[in-house]
């Protein structure tokens, strides 16, 4: 229950107003910015004191979920994003799950059959990764913000390989693990534009599938003049599964002699009861 | 109604399942058989990881065959000798297919191995059950009268070492030979997730030379424990066991067994076995399909792996 017990004060903190105002000046790869600590200039004073006067936010971002709960009901989740920018400007919003190792299988025809013949292994694959801006995204990423903000096509061609192969096949399989991921839905190739009301209201949808791996994803949001970041914003959405599915899955996990030995006696009962009772109907 | 798998990670629709568990239920109260055979490839074409439909269809025998067992104990139809000689090579075996699971799983095969066996198994069922039916059929229209033959012949196997008496079976053979059996079906069972009681059944009655009457009772015994124990290990070992997905599969079955018994006392055997046939050559035809047709992608991702 512990990391349960984590992640729920991590919700709760990253709810708070203060913490989705929190700028952060650094690079992506950095795992998550300290949330809830107000601007850089004031970390040590109290938030509700602050030591200058604040300057009006540039960027206000929110989501219209907290965290995603994958309960026994769970069917994938559509997550609203939406906020304020000071025009002009242009809003990018990354989102990036958790990063894994990952293992791409292919298969070849062998007498007639198709069998895996090939595998290779990438290190530091997000288990998500979505990407919308409020502009057509090459034209932005072309006039400069492209060292920060990455397409996927760039993200992924960043993606470490488990061991050496000919390049040009590596190629093939890089892809092949995004046609996958996109494929289940993890990669959505399209999340639509960043819509803009009154040049200074922004939205998206951030599509989630049912299968989804849990942990801490990123949503970052970027507001760019002129090809230049001017200002961002860090929100980490939890993904975790909670209630029921959570409690088996964590036992599963943990205690597989002792969840083995409870599924024997879950089908024994079953198995026994409902037979008696069904043949006396 | 959709409901999420814990241990698939996945959603699936609970009426399907249900309905997956009840044919299960229902061929199983026809033909005394567990319909495990038929329920993974089902599982599999419904889109559960084939690893979590093996595992998962494994405890969903166990309630299975307790629920056969505790009529045939009670009336007296195992062979208690029989079935713990069974017992220790079907534990061997099913020990030792889950570590080839394991191994399968690993170097990312495990996906085709289940499909191919499922193909060669359920088509050599299917074939067999066919002209098997369609010769008693066409027999019965010309002598209705048919003699049967004999109970059971002596093969070569009878003089292998370590004989036993198994008083109940009326049998003196060799321990090594239902040792051997049950191995087999331990295999068959960690591996495709099946209790092999449309294996183990013929396989008594023909190889061992058992009396029918003890046989569906013996198999139930075995397979029981056998089911037991691949549940546990694949629990242990693979963490594939989703207990949420194998009970609504029983609770599907539990309703669907009565409804098979029922029809089964309504129509005649040959015809049931017939429409058996059919039922399983389908699905091993759709299996081999899908081995054979061209993927919509040649790649597949393995097992995500969060490192520390």
């Amino acid at each position: 229950m512990r990391p349960a017990a984590f992640l729920l004060v991590v919700g709760l903190a990253v709810a708070g107003p203060a913490s989705a105002q929190a700028p952060f000046p650094e690079a992506p790869g950095a795992a998550l910015p300290a949330p809830g600590l107000g601007g850089p200039t004031d970390a040590g004073a109290p938030p509700s004191v602050p030591v200058t006067p604040p300057a009006p936010p540039d960027l206000v971002v929110d989501l219209s979920l907290a965290r995603v709960s994958i309960t026994s009901a769970f069917q994938g989740e559509n997550i609203l994003l939406f906020g304020m920018f000071d025009p002009p400007g242009e809003v990018v919003v990354v989102v990036v799950g958790p990063p894994a190792r990952e293992t791409v299988l292919r298969k070849e025809r062998f007498l007639g059959l198709w069998l895996t013949t090939g595998r290779q292994a990438f290190d530091d694959v997000p288990a998500y990764y979505a990407i919308a801006a409020s502009q057509p995204l090459q034209r932005l990423l072309a006039r400069g913000a492209g060292g920060e903000i990455l397409s996927l096509e760039d993200r992924m061609a960043s993606v470490r390989s488990v061991g050496q192969r000919e390049s040009e096949d590596m190629t093939r399989f890089r892809l092949g693990l995004i046609e996958v991921k996109r494929h289940q839905g993890l990669y959505p190739a399209a999340i639509g534009q960043v819509t803009v009301q009154a040049s200074r209201l922004f939205r998206v949808d951030l599509p989630f599938p049912s299968r989804l791996p849990e942990g801490v994803y990123d949503v970052r949001t970027y507001l760019l003049r002129e090809g230049q970041i001017v200002a961002a914003v860090s929100r980490p959405l939890p993904v975790s599964k909670v209630g029921f599915s959570a409690r088996l899955a964590n036992w599963a996990n943990r205690e597989g002699e002792l969840y083995g030995v409870g599924a024997i006696f879950m089908a024994l009962l079953f198995g026994w009861f409902g037979g008696a009772v069904l043949r006396r109907i | 109604m959709e409901i999420y798998l814990p241990i698939a990670e996945q959603s699936i629709n609970v009426l399907v399942l249900l309905g997956l568990g009840g044919a299960a239920g229902l061929l199983a109260g026809m033909f005394g058989v567990g319909g495990g055979f038929l329920a993974t490839p089902l599982l599999i074409f419904a889109g559960i990881p084939p690893t979590v439909a093996v595992a998962s269809q494994a405890n969903q025998v166990i309630a299975n065959s307790v629920s056969s067992l505790q009529v045939q104990w009670r009336r007296g139809l195992v062979d208690l000798r029989m079935g713990l000689v069974l017992l220790l090579g079907g534990m061997l075996g099913s020990s030792a297919g889950v570590s080839l699971f394991t191994y399968l799983k690993r170097i990312g095969q495990i996906d085709f191995v289940i499909a191919v066996l499922y193909v060669v198994m359920l088509s050599t069922i299917g074939g067999l059950m066919m002209v098997e039916s369609l010769r008693t059929y066409l027999q019965r229209r010309r002598h209705p009268e048919a003699p049967r033959g004999k109970l059971h012949q002596h093969y070569l196997v009878h003089r292998l070492p370590f004989k036993l008496r198994f008083y109940k079976s009326k049998l003196y053979i060799s321990a090594l030979l239902p040792i051997g059996l049950g191995f087999a079906i331990g295999i068959l069972s960690a591996v495709l997730g099946v209790g092999g009681g449309f294996v183990l059944v013929p396989a008594m009655i023909y190889l061992l030379g058992m009396p029918t009457t003890v046989v569906i009772g013996t198999s139930n015994f075995q397979i029981l424990f056998v089911a037991a124990n691949v549940t546990f290990l694949q629990a242990v070992t693979n963490g594939t066991v989703d207990v949420v997905l194998a009970l609504l599969l029983i609770l599907g079955g539990v309703v669907g067994a009565p409804i098979g018994a029922r029809l089964a006392a309504k129509l005649p055997g040959v015809v049931l076995r017939g429409l058996m046939a059919v039922l399983i050559l389908a699905v091993a035809a759709e299996l081999l399909v899908e081995l054979l047709r061209t993927p919509g992608s040649v790649y597949s991702l393995g097992s995500r792996e969060v490192l520390p």
